[in-house]
């Protein structure tokens, strides 16, 4: 998994690498193994890679000795997903491969053709899923692989900046309009004099990632037309209505399943309480371990629905039963705001191997004894779709079938 | 009826065209050899339009019966006064009354005399080091702009709303600041920068006729000053604009319309009571619709807007009854006829423009006329000149293209399917955004939630003012 951004300055005043930063941390829920940073000040690009967090590992001295008006930045769950030279940078969300190698096509097709034409012709060198930005000495160049697997949006500040980022978080954060999401195929090049938006020719059936909706995508954004936090809602309420339950408390795991557990709330009249505090960085239990804390008095002595985003081992949500039946709940009825994940995903995102996965030979009773929870339930695959209204995307991780994508 | 125009661009040629509809002879003195004048005037005069003496010959060798001044610089560099006191009528602001466009610092300070609606707080600087010390004392969010009308030149809007960044923005704010400076774009004002409150919103061009005391309205028009697709990219002179079917914009209220002409009846006494004579010509309020007062002041044009004119121009009906109604300095009771169809103007200008105009210009530009008569769509010509039987690029906004239909969404398909029929050798752009769905559904959203927030302010009682906390010092309400 992994997140992107950039900032096109049309006027040298901006120095943009602090932009660029905290772009990076409204997508850092992303990926928190690695991250780059490359800043042009049209003569040379600057860049820092690191791994670890951009908030652990990026100081105030490193962000601001970064000079320049374009830049692009990226963060991964694997040691880099990205290139960085001192005169091109490519950073990608997806599973294409760019080396020195797949950067020289792109360097050598800039510097002898058109740059529409360049581009292509690197896309062409590799295969695989992808939203990415390229940051060139003087140009930023946006694209998403013709499916457009992985989501990516652009918009504007005044009459500043230009901004790309795979989530509008990242352009929230730096107070920037949205203007629309980048389609599928397409291919948005930045320059001090223009803004070329080169569709593509033969449009395909759009894959946008089904996982981007039940988990990766923060709460706050909006991608492929999409509000997150009113789809999970959604979806919470499909729950409540196909998969009842008699409890007295609804319980959200945080912070992805909370909208879930609101609205499964709502729906049913079962009130909501809250059950968990984190201790440590709000960061996603599948990519990093962080501590959570029960809150006492929540599910003493009742009958508690706990609504997770998705079950992938079953070890956590079997701590988290243990927990709450320790901490007196008299029954504990798990309810999943996402379908099983019954498949590996070929397009980056690391949803474990088939043999790591619960779902795929477990019943839903089987996976009730398993992490001893009195009643399990999903939400299938197809009330996911009822709930997004649509049919253009990749459910690989949940269905076994996968578009194709080259 | 002799009619000469005075001025180069897209919004001369417009003028002229309706001119000949009229049944005029016209006549027409620019900077360049603009195909469009070109093609419609019985004689083009090319010369310097800033110049009184220079234009003064060329209408004396006409003897026109009207002289319209299209471009604000002539209005400015004092040609209406130079014309009239030669003894010819002239439709233009004379060089006084043109300083509610020329100098922001005089509008704004008007409309703060007279306590007019629509107002915003400001404050103009003698020099750089007034400017920086000021930001640095006042680090909110601002508009920094040239005090004179610069052409859309060197604008700056800048939010300054997340606490993070605000190093960032001071610096950028400053070194703004700085290029206004050097890049002398108030020219021979005394203050030249400006710096004001920021506003967001929907913009729209309302522009008028008046003889000082009756106003014409024409239909309201909106803008777009964003140079590149999506609302992105530097502030421009605009890349394009459109209009609906009736004389009101599709996301704007009556009263949002009423206001807005309250504002420029009022701005014309407010003139005249400071300059001591009526205004007589044109005048065009911008606005921008804020949460603040609805209808806001941006700025004002002594002169018809470029592009809005060519939304305008080519659906004026009686525009004979305003010259002759201006003629009699009466315009009484006339009020503009327009054509029941929506319009859509985007501009096709060359990679250069705006901050690179030098890259922009000599760049032959080709028309394909039999592919281009099948759109339905009609050309207007503005920084573009013609030589040797050949069209070149000026370097600014080349050419502007006009549609009309049903809504303002097919009338934008009309125009681009016309863009296909512009090449050049060189790299052309446009604003294909323009007058689509999308585009208009976001402004509908803009407007709608700016009401929302206005409503609830004029509830409290609260429209124009703003109310600050300062810690120490308490509240402060202006």
């Amino acid at each position: 998994m992994a997140g992107v951004c950039g900032i096109f300055a049309f006027d040298e005043i901006w120095d943009v690498s602090r932009f660029v930063y905290y772009q990076m941390l409204a997508v850092q829920s992303r990926g928190q193994e690695s991250f780059g940073i490359a800043i042009t000040d049209l003569d040379k690009v600057h860049s820092i890679s690191k791994t670890g967090t951009v908030q652990e590992t990026l100081a105030s001295d490193e962000i601001s000795g970064l000079k320049g008006s374009v830049g692009v930045g990226g963060v991964s769950t694997r040691a880099m997903n990205g290139y960085v030279s001192d005169d091109i940078a490519i950073f990608f969300d997806g599973s294409v491969t760019i080396t020195e190698k797949e950067a020289q096509v792109l360097r050598e097709a800039l510097g002898t053709m058109d740059e529409v034409e360049a581009v292509r012709k690197f896309q062409d060198s590799i295969s695989g899923a992808y939203s990415m930005v390229i940051l060139t000495k003087d140009k930023l160049i946006a694209a998403r692989d013709k499916c457009g697997v992985k989501p990516l949006v652009i918009g504007g500040v005044g009459f500043d900046l230009a901004v790309v980022a795979s989530e509008t978080s990242a352009l929230d954060v730096i107070g920037a309009e949205l203007s629309r999401d980048i389609e599928p195929g397409e291919i948005v090049i930045i320059d001090k004099n223009y803004i070329d938006e080169i569709k593509d020719p033969s449009p395909r059936k759009p894959a946008q990632c089904i996982f981007e909706y039940v988990y990766m995508s923060r709460i706050d954004s909006r991608i492929n037309g999409y509000d997150i936090h009113e789809i999970r809602k959604k979806i919470g309420v499909i729950l409540a209505k196909n998969n009842p339950v008699d409890a007295d408390v609804v319980i959200g795991v945080p912070e992805t399943a909370i909208p879930f557990a609101m609205a499964y709330a709502n729906e049913s009249g079962i009130p909501i309480d809250l059950g968990f505090m984190r201790t440590g960085k709000h960061l996603r239990t599948a990519i990093r371990p962080s501590q959570m804390e029960r809150i006492r008095t929540a599910v003493r002595g009742k009958r508690v629905v706990l609504i997770d985003d998705s079950v992938v081992r079953g070890t956590t949500m079997r701590n988290i039963v243990n927990l709450l039946r320790k901490r007196g709940a008299k029954e504990v009825h798990v309810r999943i705001g996402s379908p099983k994940l019954v498949a590996a995903c070929p397009f980056g995102t690391e949803v474990p191997t088939t043999d790591e996965l619960i779902a795929v030979d477990n019943t839903d009773d089987e996976i009730a004894r398993i992490i001893d929870a009195d009643t399990f339930g999903y939400l299938d695959l197809k009330q996911l779709k009822e709930a997004l209204g649509s049919e253009n995307f990749c459910t690989g991780c949940m269905s076994k079938t996968y578009p194709e994508v080259d | 009826m002799k009619f000469m125009i005075v001025g180069s661009g897209a919004r001369e040629h417009a003028i002229a065209d309706n001119a000949i509809r009229c049944g005029y002879e016209v006549y027409a003195a620019s900077d360049i050899r603009n195909p469009g004048l070109l093609e419609l005037s019985k004689e083009l005069f090319v010369l310097d339009i800033l110049n009184g003496d220079a234009v003064v010959e060329a209408v004396e060798k006409v003897q026109p019966d009207v002289v319209f001044i299209g471009s604000e610089e002539s209005l400015f560099a004092g040609v209406s006064d130079a014309v009239r006191e030669a003894g010819f009528f002239v439709i233009g602001a004379s060089k006084k009354a043109a300083d509610i466009e020329k100098s922001k610092g005089f509008m704004r300070g008007l409309m703060e005399k007279y306590g007019l609606y629509g107002r915003l707080r400001f404050k103009t600087f003698a020099n750089i080091e007034e400017a920086t010390r000021y930001i640095d004392e006042y680090a909110g969010s601002v508009a920094i702009k040239p005090t004179r009308q610069a052409g859309g030149k060197g604008v700056k809007v800048i939010a300054d709303l997340q606490a993070y960044l605000k190093d960032e923005k001071s610096v950028a704010k400053k070194r703004h600041v700085s290029d206004i400076v050097d890049q002398n774009l108030s020219q021979d004002l005394e203050d030249p920068i400006l710096i004001e409150e920021r506003v967001e919103g929907v913009e729209f061009t309302l522009q008028c006729f008046t003889d000082g005391t009756h106003i014409i309205p024409l239909k309201i028009v909106e803008d777009h000053p964003h140079a590149f697709v999506e609302d992105i990219g530097p502030e421009t002179g605009g890349m394009g604009a459109i209009s609906g079917v009736d004389n009101n914009l599709p996301f704007l209220t009556k009263r949002d319309y009423d206001t807005s002409f309250e504002i420029v009846e009022k701005v014309v006494c407010a003139i005249e009571k400071e300059i001591g004579e009526p205004y007589f010509g044109v005048l065009s309020g911008q606005f921008m619709l804020t949460e603040k007062w609805g209808p806001t002041v941006i700025e004002f044009y002594s002169r018809l807007g470029d592009p809005e004119t060519v939304n305008i121009m080519p659906q004026l009906e009686n525009f004979d009854e305003i010259v002759r109604g201006m003629m009699k300095k009466n315009v009484e009771g006339i009020s503009a006829s327009f054509k029941k169809k929506a319009t859509a103007v985007k501009i096709v200008a060359p990679k250069g423009y705006p901050n690179n105009r030098d890259m922009g210009k000599g760049h032959e530009i080709r028309i394909d006329q039999k592919a281009l008569e099948k759109t339905g769509a009609k050309l207007y010509f503005g920084s573009v000149y013609e030589k040797d039987g050949k069209l070149y690029t000026g370097g600014s906004r080349g050419i502007e293209i006009f549609a009309e239909a049903e809504s303002v969404e097919a009338a934008s398909d009309m125009v681009e399917a016309a863009a296909l029929c512009i090449t050049s050798d060189w790299k052309l752009f446009h604003r294909k955004d323009i007058g689509t769905k999308a585009l208009l559904k976001k402004r509908h959203e803009q407007a709608d939630l700016a009401r929302d927030i206005f409503r609830y302010r004029e509830e409290r009682g609260l429209i124009g003012k703003s109310i600050d906390w300062i810690p120490g010092i308490g509240k402060i309400e202006t």
